[in-house]
C-alpha cells in the first residue's frame, strides 16, 4: 500500500503496531506535514493521558480567550527530558502550558508541556506520523 | 530556574584560535553524503534506546527589532504560522539536533525578539549561552550602529568563552542594502574570535550554516575531557518569564559617524 498516513496507520495499525514490548516507540516519529523527525526510534514510552490540543494549523486557537477548537487526545510519546527530542519546537507558555510544535515547520500542536511538571513532555500520536 | 542553570562553563577563553574557516572545506563539518544538515534523514533503524546526544548547547539570537531574528529561528512561516498568532503566542525556543564531527549535538536555540531594549534582555540568556548569534539588517543602517550596544551587553553578560557570530540578514534585498559587506567584515575583525556571513532568512540562504558555523566554532575549543564533563553536567531548563517585561519601542541610538 503506497505510503500510508499516520492517521490511516494507526487506525489500521492501533498503538499496539507502533509499541514495541518495552513500551517504546517502534518507529520514526516524524512531522507528518514536513517529516522532519521528533524523536527517534526508543525515544519515547507510550503512555495514555486525556490532553486537549487545540486544532492543527490554527495557531489562533492557542492564543486563548474564547474556547478554541480542538482534540481531547489520549494518546502519546512520553519523555522526560527535552534533550530527547531531536527536533522539537516549543511555543510561549499559554497559562501553565507549552505546546510542542514541530522544529522545522512549526505546524501543531504536536504535544504538550505542562510547566508543572518539567519531567513530561507529551507528544499525541494522532499528530505525528510514523516510520 | 534559569535557561542553562547548572550548565559548567569550561575554562577556555574567547580568543583561541579559532582554525581554519569552516567555508574553506576545512573537512571537520560534513556529515555524511555531503550537505549537512540541521534536520537531515539520519535514520537510523534501531531496536535498542537511541543513543543520546554527546552534547548540549545554548544558543541565543540577539539584535535590533526587526532585523530578522525570529526568521532565522522560524525559517519557514507559511501558512502554518499566522501573523496575528505570531505576537501573541509564537516560539518560545526550539531543540534541533546537529551531526558533526561524529558528534551528535543537540542545540536550544532561544530567540530573544519582544526583548530588545538593550538591558531588557534578562542576563540569564547571556550567562548560559555557549553560541551567541548577533544580528543586524543589511539595509537598515541603524541596526548596525547598534551593534556596539549589544557588544556591550556581550561583555558584561556572556561567557567569556561564548562563541560569536556577526550575521547580517535579509541579503534577499540587495537592492536596498545599506551596509557593505566589508562593513560587516571591517566590524567582526575588531572583535576577537568574532566570525561573520551574510544570511536570507527568507531565502533560507547560509541558515542552518549559521548554527553549524558556531557549533563547529564551539567543539574545536573544547577538549574532548570537557565534553564529555558537559554531558553528564548539562542541564537546562525552561526560561521563565523575562524578569522585566519587555518595553517597546528600543531606543534608537544617536550615536552617528562624524
Amino acid at each position: 500500500m503506497a505510503a500510508p498516513g499516520s492517521e490511516a496507520e494507526a487506525a489500521m495499525a492501533g498503538p499496539e503496531e507502533l509499541v514495541c514490548a518495552g513500551g517504546r516507540n517502534r518507529k520514526a516519529v516524524l512531522c507528518q506535514r514536513c517529516s522532519s523527525r521528533v524523536l527517534l526510534p526508543g525515544a519515547a514510552v507510550f503512555a495514555r493521558k486525556e490532553l486537549f490540543l487545540p486544532a492543527m494549523k490554527k495557531k489562533t486557537a492557542l492564543a486563548g480567550g474564547c474556547d478554541p477548537e480542538g482534540d481531547i487526545l489520549q494518546d502519546h510519546w512520553l519523555v522526560d527530558d527535552m534533550f530527547s527530542f531531536e527536533n522539537v519546537g516549543f511555543t510561549k507558555d499559554v497559562g501553565n502550558i507549552k505546546f510542542l510544535i514541530c522544529a522545522d515547520c512549526e505546524v501543531g500542536p504536536i504535544g504538550w508541556h505542562c510547566l508543572d511538571d518539567k519531567k513530561s513532555f507529551y507528544v499525541a500520536l494522532d499528530r505525528v506520523s510514523h516510520e | 530556574m534559569e535557561p542553562g542553570a547548572g550548565l559548567q562553563q569550561p575554562p577556555p577563553r574567547r580568543g583561541l584560535g579559532l582554525g581554519p574557516g569552516l567555508g574553506g572545506g576545512g573537512g571537520g563539518l560534513g556529515s555524511a553524503g555531503g550537505s549537512p544538515s540541521l534536520s537531515g534523514p539520519q535514520s537510523r533503524r534501531r531496536k535498542q534506546p537511541p543513543r543520546p546526544a554527546d552534547f548540549k548547547l545554548q544558543v541565543i539570537i540577539i539584535g535590533s527589532r526587526g532585523v530578522g531574528k525570529t526568521s532565522l529561528m522560524e525559517r519557514f512561516t507559511d501558512d502554518t504560522f499566522c501573523e496575528a498568532c505570531k505576537s501573541t503566542v509564537g516560539v518560545d525556543f526550539k531543540i534541533k539536533t546537529v551531526e558533526l564531527r561524529g558528534k551528535k549535538i543537540r542545540l536550544q536555540i532561544w530567540d530573544t525578539a519582544g526583548q530588545e531594549r538593550f538591558n531588557s534582555i534578562t542576563s540569564a540568556y547571556y550567562r548560559s549561552a555557549k553560541g551567541i548569534i548577533l544580528v543586524y539588517d543589511i539595509t537598515k543602517k541603524e541596526t548596525f550602529d547598534d551593534l556596539p550596544k549589544w557588544m556591550k551587553m556581550i561583555d558584561k553578560y556572556a561567557s567569556e568563552d561564548a562563541e560569536l557570530l556577526l550575521v547580517g540578514n535579509k541579503l534577499d534585498c540587495e537592492v536596498d542594502r545599506e551596509i557593505s559587506r566589508q562593513q560587516g567584515e571591517k566590524f567582526t575583525q575588531q572583535i576577537t574570535g568574532m566570525r561573520f556571513c551574510e544570511a536570507s532568512a527568507k531565502d533560507n540562504f547560509n541558515v542552518d550554516e549559521i548554527f553549524l558555523k558556531l557549533v563547529d566554532d564551539i567543539l574545536k575549543k573544547m577538549p574532548l575531557d570537557v565534553i564529555r564533563n558537559e554531558l553528564s553536567n548539562s542541564i537546562l531548563s525552561l526560561q521563565p518569564e523575562p524578569e522585566i517585561p519587555p518595553e517597546l519601542p528600543p531606543p534608537r541610538p544617536h550615536v552617528r559617524c562624524c
